[in-house]
């Protein structure tokens, strides 16, 4: 049972921060019709760009994180600038524009921080609690009170802003929504910045529990297009949901398959995908492709 | 139209660019291994990719032996070109890379840091006759059978054995668990440990496999606090091994750690935190810095040179460049079967041990026990 239970506690972490990824994947995808496959570099980039601020520059935690949320934000901006001319003309194009970038990114962040990484310690220096023989890092819950906060942020954001339904409305559809006035580049500026931002704070969260490195944003990458696709492409909580199945998953898989849980992972990742193609609450609506 | 497209094409253009100039910096060089002009060497390493930190001190290590040879001008008056070639710690890479330095006219390697990816080259540079010193350690390179590979330091085999020597003969210790991955450097671990305690009576009270690319250890690490082990062997790369140890004492487990080379790295270190790794046994070839005055001047113009502190695996590469770089002024400068014959031939008294190559490729049997004191790899007493 204490196996069982801290298993899951393991997971659980991780996975929230899965679902960040998997959130900035799901907005871009909900408000432009596009995989923005720049993102788990983007997450490389925020994790750099916060372990940075926080350990050279020595800033607190909190504000190398908004700095690294904020240039992310930039760099999110720069790729709609870049993609724009191909939105509704040349969909095939963006995708692979969205690649390019990734690979841009990585060479960029192997130039300016070379490619041996670092640790970052954690920002949260108290032991863990014990409960009942149950171990819960203080850090672990500081990632998912994060985690929620965000996802509560831009769930209010989408259904009660302004902007955010007129981003919704591009989604469903931009031609509707550009004949109503809605500026539809900027609604796709305002997805890839949220996006990026998501990402940088993924990244950034995740630096303490792992090791920054380039191939960080690669292995979250991967398991935050998963866990979106899981979750149902596209849908906000359905990204959270993914993201914390996925991890969990992981977490049981490595216990029960030791060498082969990745790929028990994937196989049961792959059987719920064929089963329920559209994820737990993937909706048709989404789609420009 | 055009705009867009001018847009697109100039992002392919310049990943391409980008691309390129990480991935293969020997490339477009039209030198050739003639008699004049600088003797081309190629260094394969993984500079990009998880094990890219391996690839980076490698270089360095290998770097400055060139320099200083190079400095000192060069082998029989000619100067050393020492050009770094990507692999991405991926055979299929490195496959492709063997090819290249063959048909571009390298006549030697050093690299890389990756059993797996020395032992899918070792074919291609066996038959193009191109001797190879690795850093890789794993015994599947000597089962490969190249006269044309040499290792830089001792196998698994020899790391694992003198720390199970240590733990069960020396200090008593029988109640082991093992976390190894299964990668080929965790699967050489794995094996050379597990066959060295069984051979002094003792099974392991948990032996779990990971995967190279996990992150959550908690299933693995609960289970093993519940046997209560006096010991945790790990075999496992730098930044793994540390998340482990982390996890591990998050989860409230005291026991010490022991492991070979990777856990008396800075890397792993400063991934687990300083106090974390507190009297974990390293099993390694290279201890520290300062156990002689050839590590210190080492030390020192690593220091000098890279504004970072030395640390084993640069120590390796530097050792088995100097070991080619004589062996290639010996032989006056030759190249293919005489060249192997020559570095097997050479004696060298180097950083990681004197190094004297048998029939297989290994010029090292020994190694040293340390344990990590104040944040330090310190010799064991």
């Amino acid at each position: 049972m204490q196996v069982f239970l801290q298993t899951i506690v393991g997971g659980v972490s991780l996975g929230a921060v899965y679902a960040l990824v998997a959130l900035g994947f799901s907005l871009v995808y909900r408000t432009m019709g596009l995989v923005n496959f720049a993102h788990g570099n983007v997450v490389t980039v925020g994790a750099y760009l916060a372990s940075t601020f926080y350990l050279s520059a020595r800033l607190p935690f909190t504000l190398a994180m908004v700095v690294a949320i904020g240039v992310t934000a930039v760099i999110g901006l720069v790729i709609e600038r870049v993609l724009r001319p191909l939105e509704n003309r040349d969909f095939d194009l963006m995708l692979i524009g969205t690649i390019g970038f990734g690979i841009v990114l990585d060479a960029l962040v192997i130039m300016i921080w070379g490619a041996t990484g670092r640790a970052v310690p954690s920002p949260v220096p108290s032991a863990p609690l014990d409960i009942l023989g149950l171990r819960i890092r203080t850090y672990d819950l500081v990632v998912l009170a994060i985690a929620a906060v965000a996802t509560v942020l831009l769930v209010l954001f989408l259904s009660r802003t302004k902007r955010g339904a007129a981003m919704q409305a591009v989604a469903m559809d931009h031609e509707a929504a550009t004949a109503v006035g809605i500026h539809v580049g900027r609604s796709n500026a305002i997805a890839f910045m949220i996006g990026a931002g998501l990402a940088a704070l993924a990244g950034g969260l995740v630096g303490p529990l792992l090791y920054v490195s380039p191939a960080l944003g690669g292995a979250l990458g991967i398991k935050g297009f998963a866990a979106a696709i899981l979750g149902g492409f596209g849908s906000i909580p359905g990204a959270i949901v993914g993201g914390l199945a996925i991890g969990v998953l992981d977490s049981f898989t490595a216990g029960h398959f030791q060498g082969y849980s990745e790929l028990v992972t994937f196989l049961v990742f792959t059987a719920i995908i064929m089963v329920r193609p559209t994820g737990v609450f993937g909706e048709r609506t989404v789609n420009r492709a | 139209m055009l705009r867009l497209h001018a847009t697109a094409i100039s992002v392919f253009a310049v990943s391409a660019v980008l691309a390129a100039g990480c991935s293969a910096p020997g490339a477009g060089d039209e030198n050739t291994g003639n008699d004049s002009g600088p003797i081309k060497i190629a260094l394969v390493d993984a500079q990009s990719g998880q094990l890219s930190a391996l690839g980076a001190w490698e270089l360095k290590g290998a770097r400055l032996a060139v320099d200083e040879w190079n400095a000192a001008g060069g082998v029989n008056g000619r100067q050393i070109q020492l050009d770094v070639f990507d692999d991405q710690g991926d055979p299929t890479v490195g496959t492709n890379l063997a090819r290249k330095i063959d048909s571009e006219g390298y006549i030697a390697m050093i690299g890389t840091a990756e059993s797996a990816v020395t032992i899918a080259m070792a074919p291609i540079l066996k038959q193009a006759e191109i001797p190879n010193i690795t850093s890789g350690q794993s015994p599947g390179l000597v089962a490969v059978g190249s006269e044309f590979l040499f290792l830089n330091g001792p196998t698994s085999t020899t790391y694992d054995e003198t720390l199970a020597k240590h733990v069960v003969d020396t200090k008593g210790i029988k109640s082991i668990a093992m976390i190894t991955n299964n990668g080929s450097y965790g699967k050489g671990e794995h094996d050379a440990f597990l066959k060295a305690l069984t051979a002094r009576g003792v099974t392991p009270v948990a032996d779990q496999v990971v995967t190279t690319d996990q992150k959550d250890f908690s299933a693995v690490l609960t289970g093993i606090r519940q046997k209560n082990p006096q010991l945790i062997f790990l075999g496992a790369e730098e930044v793994e091994s540390g998340l482990i140890v982390k996890q591990a004492r998050d989860l409230g487990i005291t026991a010490p750690f022991a492991g070979a080379a990777p856990q008396g790295t800075p890397v792993f270190l400063d991934t687990a935190g300083a106090a974390n790794v507190e009297g974990t046994i390293v099993s390694s070839p290279y201890l520290s810095n300062d156990i002689d005055d050839a590590s210190k001047k080492f030390a020192a113009a690593y220091q000098a040179k890279f504004n970072e502190e030395a640390e084993m695996h640069g120590a390796k590469a530097y050792d088995g460049t100097q070991i080619l770089l004589t062996a290639l002024k010996t032989s006056n400068l030759a190249t293919g079967k005489a060249l192997a014959d020559a570095i097997r031939a050479t004696k060298h008294d180097g950083l990681l041990g004197d190094f004297a190559y048998d029939r297989t490729g290994v010029g090292i049997f020994a190694t040293s026990i340390g344990t990590i004191q104040n944040g330090k790899l310190v010799a064991a007493s």
